[in-house]
């Protein structure tokens, strides 16, 4: 009904001459590979939806024990315990019942989450898109496709591959020569001072994720680029101005909300990532981190980590813990990866290139 | 304005220079208007003088040796059917297809004494003295404010001092003062197609060129903007060379004092308007304008 009121007056009057409302084809006017095909698509439709819808009612339904029992507690304690599994007793909350001593509470979580993929951001931002602006300006016209590919192969290194090297090699050598040099920073920003650590923290951590999330970033960046009109930046050159100075003009205001759809996008990514942050994160349970090189620990991390042993609860609430603390994920992520998506709508981008998942 | 190098038609073009000496006896003759416009050549200008213009993309020629001179303070039309290679000219005037891939020119082309495809030459300071309003609107995503200033700015010829008085000296002249005066610092695209078209001619003119081209500047805009803009050029032919792509015969008509038929990538005829509209020396221009064929 709202469709049709929104048509043009020459398809409402079209209409109107219908007998009552618009016919619609029936089925036999199809042929059999017709109906087959609308079969198809229908399903094709209604799967990516459905999938959705069910796993996300099934984490919340399955998460609900654990956050009942934990109420406010969730979000704002550090502990996060799944109690002795073996005693007799039980510790009883909100009228639910967990093994004795459990606490779920999951700020260390949703803090280092939320942290890393800062820290991450704020990396990968600016590398990418100066990494695509030196692309379209500076690299010859024959050689941009060589470069180009090699930012989409980034996206292809496994998770664990960064995880193993950023554990092994990267952490610690930053830990070594880096780090040191960035407490000197401590004086203005107090999160910056030492101790470093072995390496294993948010720091490194943001760096490899960086990493990851910059052919996300980048790769949309190069799209919305693309979208700026050749007629704007004729204007500006046309006007005597530098293609630098054009850059700054025309090209870098036309997509400056569409940069930040981006980074929402990779961000989004970040959150998410899991096995790379396991291996880096250093895993520090139970604490808050004390400053930017501190070890700590991740929604999803914690999760992989901790399933075997929240497995062997005979009352069940360690899993319900872990879909409490997924729900969250889960959340934060489809928010932000909605935001992104319309935003970018609003900067009318055609295709984009969707987040990758692990 | 930097008192330009002053000189109508320059002297080393035998072929420029030639026909334009054809033109002038043939508008001395012809009509008062001619003679006018003969007058207001006299005094000092920066003419365009194109020689053996060449364009290639790729395989394709598209502008096959086209001679043609731009006279200092008068309105040429560079007319002819879709494709028959205006813009293409147009746009070599001010190097706007350098760094195309596969384009490639040829000849010459002088402002002034200036050739503008040497290797040394300023480009930003060619591009400067040759402003250019193109088809459609194409005001920059900064505000308006912004959009008049920015280009005046980087080329030192405004301060931040000075900068908003000009402006809205550059608004009055293109009569948008009264429509943008409140809202300097929004961002241009909520005014009409006719407003951001005259808003890009402000931003032209505020880097005060010798030379003005003109794109089809009207073919997007209602009849009102059009005999604006029309009016605008009239008036500015005073202070500079203007060189208009239109395929509107009318318009060629009631702005240009010369026109130059253009038909595949070649020049058919140029001549002073009342002369070009009333006895064409070349066949094919009476087609075109009888309407025969284009």
């Amino acid at each position: 009904m709202r469709a049709r009121q929104r048509g043009s007056a020459a398809v409402r009057a079209a209409a109107a001459g219908w007998p009552g409302r618009r016919r619609r084809l029936a089925d036999a006017d199809l042929s059999r590979a017709d109906r087959i095909l609308r079969t198809v698509l229908l399903v094709g439709t209604a799967v990516p939806a459905l999938v959705l819808l069910f796993i996300t009612a099934e984490m919340v339904l399955s998460a609900l024990p654990a956050l009942i029992y934990a109420g406010g507690d969730f979000f704002t304690h550090q502990l996060f315990t799944f109690g002795n599994l073996y005693a007799t007793g039980q510790s009883v909350a909100h009228g639910v019942r967990a093994p004795l001593g459990a606490s779920y509470g999951a700020a260390p979580f949703i803090i280092g989450t939320i942290a890393s993929s800062a820290v991450a951001l704020v990396i990968a931002v600016p590398v990418s898109v100066g990494a695509v602006l030196a692309l379209v300006e500076l690299v010859p016209r024959p050689v941009q496709p060589a470069l180009s590919v090699f930012l989409e192969l980034l996206a292809g290194i496994p998770s664990v591959a960064y995880g193993f090297w950023g554990v092994l090699y990267f952490g610690p050598a930053m830990a070594q020569h880096l780090y040191p040099v960035l407490t000197r920073l401590g004086v203005v920003l107090p999160f910056m001072r030492g101790p470093v650590g072995a390496g294993e923290g948010l720091l490194t951590t943001g760096f490899i994720l960086a990493v990851m999330i910059i052919p996300i970033i980048a790769s949309t960046t190069r799209e919305l680029v693309r979208t700026v009109p050749a007629l704007a930046r004729e204007g500006a050159l046309a006007l005597g101005m530098t293609r630098y100075e054009t850059l700054r003009a025309v090209t870098l205001p036309y997509i400056r909300s569409g940069i930040l759809a981006a980074s929402i996008l990779g961000w989004a990514r970040a959150i998410g990532e899991t096995m790379a942050v396991l291996m880096i994160s250093g895993d520090l349970l139970n604490t808050l981190p004390a400053n930017i090189y501190s070890p700590f620990s991740s929604i999803a991390a914690t999760i992989v980590d901790l399933l075997d042993s929240a497995l062997t609860d005979p009352t069940g609430m360690a899993v319900h813990a872990l879909a409490a603390i997924g729900v969250v994920l889960l959340v934060i992520s489809l928010a932000s990866n909605l935001v992104g998506r319309l935003l970018i709508r609003r900067v009318a981008l055609g295709a984009l290139p969707v987040g990758r998942g692990i | 304005m930097i008192a330009g190098v002053n000189r109508f038609l320059v002297p080393r073009f035998p072929a420029v220079n030639e026909r334009a000496r054809t033109v002038e006896a043939v508008a001395a003759g012809v009509s008062a208007a001619g003679a006018s416009a003969l007058a207001r050549t006299a005094r000092a200008g920066t003419g365009v003088a194109v020689d053996g213009l060449r364009v290639r993309f790729g395989a394709r020629e598209v502008v096959h040796g086209v001679t043609v001179g731009f006279h200092a303070h008068r309105v040429t039309a560079l007319i002819g059917p879709t494709g028959c290679g205006k813009t293409t000219v147009l746009r070599a005037l001010n190097r706007l297809h350098d760094g195309r891939p596969g384009v490639h020119i040829s000849g010459s082309v002088r402002i002034g004494d200036e050739e503008v495809y040497d290797p040394r030459a300023d480009v930003r300071d060619l591009r400067r003295r040759i402003g250019m309003l193109f088809q459609r609107p194409n005001p920059f995503p900064l505000s308006i404010r912004e959009n008049i200033a920015l280009a005046a700015r980087i080329h030192g010829l405004w301060s931040r001092q000075d900068a908003a008085e000009r402006t809205e000296a550059i608004l009055r002249e293109v009569g948008l003062w009264e429509a943008v005066r409140d809202r300097l610092g929004q961002a241009p695209f909520l005014l009409s197609g006719g407003q951001q078209q005259l808003l890009c001619l402000a931003r032209a003119l505020a880097v005060e060129p010798d030379v003005l081209l003109l794109d089809e500047p009207t073919s997007s805009l209602d009849p009102g903007t059009t005999a604006r803009i029309e009016e605008l050029i009239s008036a500015l032919r005073d202070k500079m060379t203007i060189i208009i792509v239109t395929h509107n015969l009318q318009q060629a008509r009631r702005v240009a004092d010369e026109v130059c038929l253009l038909l595949d990538g070649e020049v058919v005829e140029q001549a002073p308007a009342d002369r070009f509209f009333q006895a064409p020396a070349d066949e094919r221009s009476r087609a075109y304008v009888d309407g025969r064929v284009g």
